[in-house]
């Protein structure tokens, strides 16, 4: 129960504190104050909550994969609010377009921000609470899931906060492009589970396997889990979940080139200027 | 604005949560695999000792039990088994530890061959129960890590926050510092970190208020000086308005008013030039030997008013300035030699290379010498400073505003020279020699 606790934690804590580090790096860069952070933890845990609470309702939604299906519909949602958020991001880049509105555009990158995380812990909140309040009830599992939860979130969010001080110490013209990995890795990751769940949930058909890798690393060691978290391994993808993982990584990747091209019109960095920021 | 202290604070917890945390998961896989071993030589045991013991002896023993299993079997006849097992054997009868499914759990099994009753002796203990009872054990020793946590927090924040206190009270100090007080910042029983920073800047609220205080009594003494000539001026146009028959001694005495406020102005304006903060860097290489015959030339009437011998002694010698100040130093030098000097004196002028001798720069010097009223060696210390007048009544006598030396003092600064003074060879007098880099030919 210890591991199997500290591996199911961790790992959704990881994913969530990476998530978190790389976009509190880019709210720094961009002058939005870290506030929004506690503002989205307070709704993702919410949201967490309530959809813990409905599982049951929710899993009998469309024919008795509810579930899978609302899973993919958030990793979705993430996936198109990075994107939109990396399109943000790059429009006003702050050091290659220093005349852009600086309030209007950082209220709209907030708001992704905001709704990013709310989403992600809403979705791997709720898989925590369903664990724990599934094992909690067996006096004999309290402790060492209790336990080991505890050491899983402690690993994801001290590795989160390292990673977000480790991001500040990058260089100006590193940690862009080192941020920019990272999410664009958290999109691949995103529409690889994406897939993956709705293959589950027989809405697509199964495809061929591109390979097996379990035997090196399988996915139910520490490490396997470490993996998932950090850039969405599977031992075993299938054609469609490695498509899906690599057109994730594309997006995110083409929003920032996209970004880049669109020039701020000169009126709006004449309003910023007026509104004094 | 970043916080150091939640900085050390936050970067500090996280990092050893992080690695006590992986210790502690490393020592519980270590600890599992530990105790796999130890519940294996128990069944080893626990085989043996059922080999051991003759069967009726196991009916009444080892019978019920619930979470352990055996049997015992000769020549596939089986000889005896607790009453959770079936007929059949619970694995193969291969000598060694093996895993086996039956009454709905995994169990641990270890088949063992008794050669000398010629039987084998099949054990079996629940997978489940091993586990769960090793994993309690072991969770003990981890909670205390996991509890530890805040208590780690907190004892961090504490000793952060009392390693950074002295940075702290520095703060406070610094931020509660009225607008005029240069009062230097005291620390009581300073960190050795922190002695070098408040050193600097109690050295440098030092300089700002001397700083300060010259500023003031620069504009203090400027008005003064500037106040004298214009109340001669103003004097001498009431006379003339009074006694227009006094024209032309009038106009004479206004004349002198006029050039004596010009003067002034003048070196004002070379003393602003020369400080470092306004002065323009354009150095050239210059021979001070030919600059100091030009000046002597435009300089020569004054000498000749005087009927004073003005000698030029030396050799072309290279340095590297800025050709405009380097004439403001030496005509103030000349120009106090030619006012401090009597009628009929001398004043000799050398310029020449200085043979090298500590380091391979070169070395060039200038040097003025005359037959004046000298200077006491204890007033040396006051004569660069400005404004500073010797109180002597040769000195009060003679026309000047006492910046001269000031100016040539920061012109040898800005040159990275070196100025001294002493008595001149001659009975009485005064020798400025300026000393500066030369360059090679």
């Amino acid at each position: 129960m210890f591991l199997n606790s500290v591996v199911l934690v961790l790992q959704e804590a990881l994913e969530a504190a990476l998530l978190i580090s790389v976009l509190l790096v880019f709210s720094k860069h961009y002058q939005i104050k870290p506030r929004w952070v506690l503002v989205s933890i307070g709704l993702g845990s919410m949201g967490a909550l309530i959809f813990a609470l409905n599982m049951a309702l929710v899993s009998e939604w469309f024919d008795y994969v509810g579930q899978e299906v609302i899973n993919a519909l958030i990793q979705f949602s993430i996936l198109f609010l990075l994107g939109l958020l990396v399109l943000s991001l790059s429009i006003n880049n702050p050091f290659i377009k220093p005349n852009t509105n600086v309030i209007k555009s950082n209220l709209w990158i907030m708001v992704c921000m905001i709704l990013l995380v709310c989403l992600a812990i809403t979705r791997e909140g709720s898989e925590i609470f369903i664990y724990i309040g599934g094992v909690i009830n067996q006096p004999s599992y309290a402790q060492p899931t209790l336990a080991g939860s505890g050491i899983g979130a402690g690993i994801g969010i001290s590795a989160g906060v390292l990673i977000y001080y480790g991001l500040l110490g990058v260089t100006r013209n590193k940690v862009t492009a080192i941020s920019l990995s990272l999410l664009s890795l958290v999109g691949g990751n995103m529409a690889s589970q994406a897939v993956l769940l709705l293959t589950q949930a027989d809405w697509l058909p199964y495809s061929q396997i591109l390979w097996d890798s379990s035997a090196q690393i399988p996915e139910n060691s520490v490490i396997g889990h470490l993996l998932y978290a950090l850039i969405g391994y599977e031992a075993t993808p299938s054609l469609f979940q490695f498509s899906a993982y690599l057109g994730g990584i594309s997006l995110i990747l083409i929003f920032w080139l996209l970004g880049k091209l669109i020039d701020v019109p000169s009126t709006m960095a004449l309003d910023a200027e007026n509104t004094g920021y | 604005m970043r916080s150091t202290r939640v900085f050390l604070i936050v970067a500090i917890l996280a990092t050893l949560t992080l690695f006590n945390f992986l210790a502690a998961l490393q020592g519980y896989n270590s600890s599992l695999n530990e105790a796999e071993k130890l519940f294996d030589n128990q069944l080893l045991d626990t085989t043996k000792l059922i080999s051991s013991l003759h069967p009726s002896q196991h009916k009444n023993s080892l019978t019920h039990l619930n979470d352990m299993a055996y049997q015992i079997w000769h020549h596939n006849k089986l000889l005896g088994a607790s009453s959770n097992v079936q007929k059949e054997p619970i694995t193969a009868l291969h000598p060694g530890f093996g895993y086996a499914n039956f009454n709905g759990y995994r169990w641990r099994t270890l088949v063992y061959f008794d050669e000398l009753q010629d039987r084998w002796i099949i054990t079996a203990e629940r997978t489940d129960l091993r586990f769960s009872l090793a994993e309690n054990v072991i969770i003990k020793a981890v909670l205390p890590i996991l509890l530890g946590i805040p208590l780690i927090g907190f004892l961090i924040w504490f000793i952060v926050s009392q390693g950074l206190k002295p940075l702290r009270d520095l703060s406070d100090q610094l931020k509660n510092k009225q607008v005029n007080d240069l009062s230097p910042i005291e620390l009581p029983d300073p960190q050795k970190e922190l002695e070098h920073v408040i050193y600097s800047i109690n050295s440098l609220i030092k300089r700002l208020g001397e700083a300060l205080e010259r500023e003031k009594r620069f504009t203090a003494d400027a008005a003064h000086e500037l106040r004298t000539p214009i109340s001669a001026l103003k004097i001498q146009l009431h006379n003339l308005k009074n006694d227009p028959t006094s024209g032309e001694e009038t106009f004479l005495q206004l004349q002198s008013g006029v050039e004596r406020m010009q003067h002034l102005v003048e070196q004002l304006l070379s003393l602003y030039r020369s400080t470092p903060s306004e002065f323009s860097n354009n150095f050239t290489p210059i021979n001070l030997y030919q600059l100091a015959q030009e000046v002597i030339a435009e300089q020569h009437l004054s000498f000749e008013q005087k009927h004073q011998s003005l000698e030029l002694t030396g050799t072309e010698s290279l340095i590297n300035g800025d050709l405009f100040s380097l004439q403001t130093l030496m005509q103030n030098l000349l120009s106090n030699a030619n006012k401090y000097t009597p009628n009929n004196g001398t004043i000799k002028v050398s310029v020449s290379n200085l043979s090298q001798q500590l380091d391979d720069t070169p070395k060039v010097y200038l040097k003025i010498e005359d037959s004046g009223i000298g200077i006491d060696p204890t007033d040396y210390h006051k004569i660069y400073e400005r404004f500073q007048r010797l109180n002597k009544k040769d000195v009060a006598a003679t026309p000047g505003c006492g910046l001269g030396l000031t100016i040539v003092r920061h012109i040898v600064e800005l040159h990275g020279g070196s100025i001294h003074i002493s008595p001149s060879s001659f009975p009485s007098g005064t020798t400025f020699t300026v000393l500066f880099d030369g360059l090679n030919k």
